[in-house]
């Protein structure tokens, strides 16, 4: 039953998404591609691509996902499975959060996951840039775009747009 | 004149319809923008104390933060209509775009560019995680950390779920001992 799984997958990916998505991009694709052999790694980055070039949230590579493994319906339910148990913790933490403001085990968590997430994200710029054996122009690119994000106050839109001129012209 | 909460679901609705529908290039300027400047809903320090949370919590940063201020304002009925404000236009954008590629992708220069466009976002993530890093550059085991993470999870592809406990259970201590 392919919705299950759907579900079942990117429902645990929401809870261990800390960090955000970028912190569990290379499970996903880990899951995606490897484990559940959905797509390849090039048609990940390719989805990915479409996600980061549209506006809104990045979650929404999970939409696509889901699309390309059960058309509309698995859209929904990948997208809902990524989202719900997440917000439903998020739901129940909201009213303790002020209340645990200045705890020193508060602060002790967000000092242990700073680097935990710093780490994982990445690995996931590293597995998206990365969807073969070790291509330098992909790496050119990712070292251009990050270089922008770094150096400059332009719009990541500049760098989403440097990428694909730089992949017309280079892949 | 101080902020002031959102007065009705439809207002709320409308807030973070707009937030979504003009999120280019990342969401939680335009969050800022629309519930702090705009509309006026929040203090900057409520909206940045917001932040905080929703980015401690699991799960998409800005999907928690429209459950987080849905709840706040106007319970479930809230929660819900913030989130679905927030997702039904890109869910429209990134679907059609999904299709409209569909239909493209056999063409050669388009997979290419599309596959720039992919390389570029990993570099976006390479570039965050490069300037979150910064605070730690002066903690030796902050960068073991840092590193032992990339390599388990990006380079031998071992599970987060893994990965995950390990690595929090090494930091946890780490932290303790105010090494972190």
């Amino acid at each position: 039953m392919i919705l299950l799984e759907l579900a079942l997958y990117f429902g645990m990916l929401s809870l261990i998404a800390f960090g955000g998505m970028p912190a569990v991009m290379s499970e996903m694709q880990r899951l995606v591609v490897d484990v559940n052999e959905w797509m390849s790694a090039a048609e990940f980055i390719q989805l990915f691509a479409v996600a980061q070039a549209a506006p809104g949230p990045n979650v929404l590579i999970v939409g696509l996902i889901g699309w390309k493994v059960a058309g509309l319906a698995g859209a929904l339910v990948a997208l809902g499975a990524v989202c719900g148990p997440a917000a439903v913790l998020a739901w129940w933490v909201a009213g303790l959060w002020d209340r645990f403001k200045d705890s020193p085990w508060r602060m002790r968590i967000q000092r242990a996951l700073a680097p935990l997430v710093v780490g994982l994200i990445f690995s996931g710029g590293y597995v998206i840039a990365t969807p073969g054996a070790p291509d330098w122009r992909l790496w050119l690119i990712a070292a251009i775009s990050a270089a922008i994000l770094l150096l400059s106050k332009l719009n990541p839109l500049w760098a989403i747009a440097a990428g694909a001129v730089l992949g017309g012209a280079l892949l | 004149m101080p902020p002031a909460p959102p007065r009705s679901l439809a207002e709320l609705f409308l807030g973070f319809l707009s937030i979504g529908a003009r999120s280019f290039g990342g969401v939680m300027p335009w969050a800022h923008r629309v519930m702090v400047e705009e509309r006026r809903w929040m203090t900057e320090a409520d909206f940045a104390e917001t932040v905080g949370l929703c980015q401690f919590l699991p799960g998409p940063n800005i999907g928690n933060a429209s459950i987080v201020l849905g709840k706040r304002w106007f319970g479930l009925a809230g929660a819900l209509v913030a989130f679905l404000g927030l997702m039904a236009l890109p869910f429209v954008w990134v679907m059609a775009l999904g299709l409209l590629y569909a239909d493209f992708s056999s063409n050669a220069t388009v997979r290419a560019a599309v596959t720039g466009v992919g390389a570029a976002g990993g570099g976006l993530f390479i570039g965050t995680a490069i300037k979150l890093a910064r605070v730690l550059v002066r903690k030796p085991a902050a960068l073991a950390l840092v590193a032992g993470c990339f390599i388990a999870v990006g380079i031998a592809r071992v599970s987060l779920l893994i990965v995950l406990p390990a690595a929090a259970l090494v930091a946890l201590h780490l932290a303790g001992e105010k090494q972190l």
